[in-house]
């Protein structure tokens, strides 16, 4: 059982690593906008603006 | 596959005759003016054509360039630009810009994009909800008026608000809820697996220095829930207190601070059993109900940029020598004279100092037909210029207008509205104080037969029933419902709507706009000869014309042979005329068809007549929105007392009553005589559904009980209103109705359940009889019970009623 002296402590490492990159999310307007990631697959990639697609 | 469409490719509205092409990737579309025909090719040499693919609405017709160009140069004045632009610590300029017509999740898009490609633009974010986009720029190579103009050729109309709202109290909180919400789930999954861990533990055996290992963490992960996450409810309590009232957050403050409490005891103490899962689970779901709400709220319109949208930002003002200059409407003052040229909307009150021109004031009295104004005649600012242009000596701008004192009708009734305690939150409140009765009573209690039992069995108490299937059972069935309805483009800003709508016993309709469209409806044709050829000759001449009057007639003809006219001339304030196969033809009021001085009054008939006297008289009349009539039905059939109360002419409001069948209607009524209407209808005891588009309708949605303001309408009623109804789809009303007294129904099961749960559980707990990982297991299963049963809603309605497409959907597919 010794070994959850070591894995105990490191789950809440773990949960503090993901509770700041949450904030983080937050703060650098990762959800601001819910709508336009999910289109973003479907769109080709912006070309440089004198190619043409296709 | 290559049929021609007969709307514009890129707004979707009707085509003119002679259409202008837009070459978009080598193709060659038809659009209906050129700022689409720009805006599409703009969008196209961008790279950004793929827009077209995946929009799923349609843009708004893209603004006319010249005067979109001329009013982003007048946001150069620096005394203009000084509101609206900040500057941020490391040199860049900010501005939050109003965008009109943000219709998809692809308008974000380009919109993102297409400013993106600005030189000097560093960071642009669109929120859809709020129609708001906030654009980050370097002064050195940018500024606001290239911002705007890249907007304007991509067909987006923007108008920069005041700096002030670049503080944007909605956005802080909506982190806020975010964080707090993200910290409570973490919280509470890590401490549930420390506490399966323990309940594990009670059944197999674990060493004594392990549990408390698992103990010591279960508090470390329950603190920061506890004082970081659940702050809302014990600030709200502390409020609360402070006022002298019991609001629902101080039971619940109470509760978590008396469950965390005795934990956080038991875990010093050593010995005992900890719930620090429940207590974390217990704030997850309460906030969780709350951010879902706090969303639903943030989707309504907010008073003040409707507001903003509603009167001009510029105004053409004379100067002592006659020539203009483009000035902001805020720095008008009484006695300016000013220009509006015809399709602008009339920037402050005043009266009319040119001979004569014609208004719309349909959104603020309702009125549908435009109006002819004199010279001295008073115009209202808001309402737009459709014949003109018009000269206004300015009497009284800012908050003396007639539109502001609208707005703060809106406002008052808003206020003075009584705040119908949501029923769920108070059964809940009511709920919590009586278990922390019986918690203290069990403590009592205990404490006189064996005080050592008296934490353990009191704590139990407190877990077990601990209020989670009650907080729950309202916010899942509204959440639900809220989704459901969604589905159906019925957006629902207010969460108590849905109660009230499952409660209404009367329903109010406003005429113009609500139960009717813009559009004219040819109704009859007077003629001694033929029908189909004179109506044929009339579309003739009016093909080309973008006149209501004229697109009626010309739709009306959609499905006789085609006739062309030569040399149409269209005359201000009369009408058309031109040539049929050699003979000369004129269409329009009586006074300019026949050329003999009638009475102004009567705009429903049109005249069309030739050489030797009128040909033929036609009817036309308000076209009844979509959905209408059946959605009055459904009410009526419901139970429902269905009126209308309109700002129109009795004559029109009676003949669109006949139509619908409804016995009830007031006609000429002003926003505050629509208001005492609802008023009286209440002391009557009804429960007041109103429907209403118009900024004349503001003041009776703010009053009314459940207001449901259409999508299509003006942005103040919006603010106003309860529920918005997307797409103008009034059918959608009857089907969110049933839905909300589905969700009334499951509402009640819900709170039954958790109250027979309850009532079997706690006095075993108060006995000392339930075991903590059964106490534990009862409140998740309550929870998820409650959950579940909220799932329902919207099953049963959904399977039979699909709206059915309207031919408009159906053009825009094929």
């Amino acid at each position: 059982m010794n070994i959850l002296i070591v894995l105990i402590p490191l789950t809440i490492v773990v949960l503090i690593g993901a509770g700041i990159a949450f904030f983080w999310a937050v703060e650098n307007d990762q959800f601001e906008d819910m709508d336009t990631p999910g289109l973003l697959p479907l769109l080709d990639d912006p070309p440089p603006s004198s190619e043409k697609s296709e | 596959m290559n049929t021609p469409a007969a709307t514009c490719w890129h707004c979707g509205d009707s085509l003119p005759p002679d259409p202008p092409q837009a070459v978009v990737a080598g193709v060659s579309h038809r659009v209906c003016c050129q700022g689409c025909r720009a805006a599409a090719e703009w969008i196209d040499q961008l790279g950004l054509g793929d827009y077209y693919r995946v929009r799923s609405a349609a843009p708004p017709r893209a603004p006319d360039p010249d005067r979109s160009r001329r009013s982003a140069d007048a946001w150069q004045r620096p005394e203009l630009a000084r509101h609206v632009v900040r500057t941020l610590p490391a040199g860049q300029c900010e501005a939050l810009l109003l965008v009109d017509g943000i219709r998809c999740s692809a308008c974000v898009w380009l919109i993102e994009r297409s400013l993106g490609a600005v030189a000097g633009v560093q960071s642009v974010q669109v929120n859809s909800i709020a129609q708001r986009a906030r654009v980050v720029w370097d002064p050195q190579r940018a500024d606001l008026p290239a911002i705007l103009r890249a907007l304007a050729r991509t067909g987006y109309s923007a108008l920069p608000l005041d700096a002030a709202a670049l503080d944007d109290s909605r956005r802080r909180e909506s982190r806020a809820a975010l964080k707090r919400l993200a910290v409570a789930g973490f919280g509470a999954m890590q401490a549930m697996m420390y506490a399966s861990a323990l309940y594990l533990g009670a059944v197999e055996a674990m060493d004594p220095a392990t549990r408390e290992l698992m103990r010591w963490f279960g508090l470390l992960v329950a603190t920061p829930v506890v004082f970081y996450s659940a702050r809302p409810f014990f600030q709200g309590a502390w409020r609360a207190l402070r006022a002298r009232a019991l609001g629902i957050d101080v039971p619940v403050a109470l509760a978590i601070a008396l469950i965390y409490g005795a934990c956080l005891a038991q875990a010093l103490h050593g010995g005992g059993e900890v719930y620090f899962d429940s207590v974390s689970m217990f704030v997850f779901l309460l906030l969780a109900g709350r951010y879902l709400e706090m969303r639903a709220r943030h989707r309504a319109g907010n008073l003040a940029d409707a507001m903003a949208r509603l009167v001009p930002a510029f105004a053409d003002r004379y100067l002592g020598d006659g020539t203009l200059e483009h000035v902001g409407a805020a720095e008008l003052v009484p006695g300016d004279r000013v220009h509006v040229a015809q399709g602008m909307r009339v920037p402050a009150d005043g009266v009319l100092d040119s001979a004569s021109c014609r208004v719309d004031e349909a959104l603020l009295s309702g009125e549908s037909a435009p109006l002819r104004k004199a010279h001295g005649d008073a115009l209202v600012g808001g309402s737009m210029v459709v014949e003109g242009p018009a000269i206004l000596r300015v009497q009284r701008v800012g908050a003396d207008t007639a539109l502001a004192g609208i707005a703060a009708l809106v406002a008052r009734a808003q206020t003075e509205r009584p705040r119908l305690a949501r029923a769920g939150e108070h059964a809940a409140a009511g709920f919590v104080a009586r278990v922390l009765g019986l918690a203290t009573l069990c403590a009592i209690g205990w404490s006189f037969v064996d005080p050592a039992r008296a934490f353990a069995a009191t704590l139990a108490v407190l877990v077990v029933s601990c209020p989670c299937a009650f907080a729950l059972a309202v916010p899942a069935a509204i959440t639900r419902a809220l989704a459901v309805l969604a589905a159906k483009g019925v957006f629902v800003v207010r969460t108590d709507a849905i109660e009230q709508l499952a409660l209404a016993s009367h329903a109010v309709f406003d005429k113009t706009g609500t139960l009717t469209d813009a559009r004219l409806e040819l109704v009859g044709i007077d003629t001694a000869g033929e029908r189909d050829a004179s109506l044929a000759w009339a579309a003739a001449l009016a093909r080309g014309s973008r006149h209501p009057v004229a697109q009626a007639l010309a739709r009306a003809a959609a499905e006789l042979p085609v006739r062309t006219a030569d040399a149409i001339r269209t005359v201000d304030g009369g009408g058309l005329a031109g040539t049929i196969d050699g003979r000369s033809y004129r269409l329009g009021s009586p006074a300019f068809a026949l050329g003999a001085v009638q009475d102004d009054d009567d705009d429903d008939a049109v005249i069309l007549a030739g050489d030797d006297g009128a040909i033929a008289a036609f009817r036309l009349s308000e076209g009844l929105r979509s959905g209408a009539a059946a959605a009055v039905a459904a009410l009526a059939a419901g139970g429902i007392e269905v009126e209308i109360v309109s700002g129109d002419a009795a004559s029109k409001v009676a003949a669109v009553a006949q139509r619908l069948g409804i016995a009830q209607w007031r006609a000429r009524q002003s926003p505050a005589a629509k208001l005492d209407r609802l008023r009286e209808l209440r002391a009557g005891g009804a429960r007041v559904l109103a429907v209403g588009d118009g900024i004349n309708d503001a003041p009776v949605l703010a009053g009314a009980d459940v207001a449901v303001a259409l999508a299509s309408g003006a942005e103040l009623a919006q603010a106003a209103g309860d529920i918005i109804l997307d797409g103008g789809n009034l059918n959608a009303l009857p089907d969110a109705r049933a839905i909300a007294l589905q969700t009334l129904a499951v509402l009640r099961q819900n709170q039954r359940w958790a109250l027979g749960y309850n009532l079997a559980v706690v006095p075993l707990a108060a006995l000392g009889l339930v075991a903590p990982w059964l106490a534990a297991l009862g409140m998740s299963v309550s929870s998820l019970a409650v959950v579940l049963n909220a799932l329902r809603i919207g099953r049963r309605t959904s399977a039979h009623t699909t709206t059915p497409l309207s031919a408009a959907d159906l053009s825009r597919v094929s």
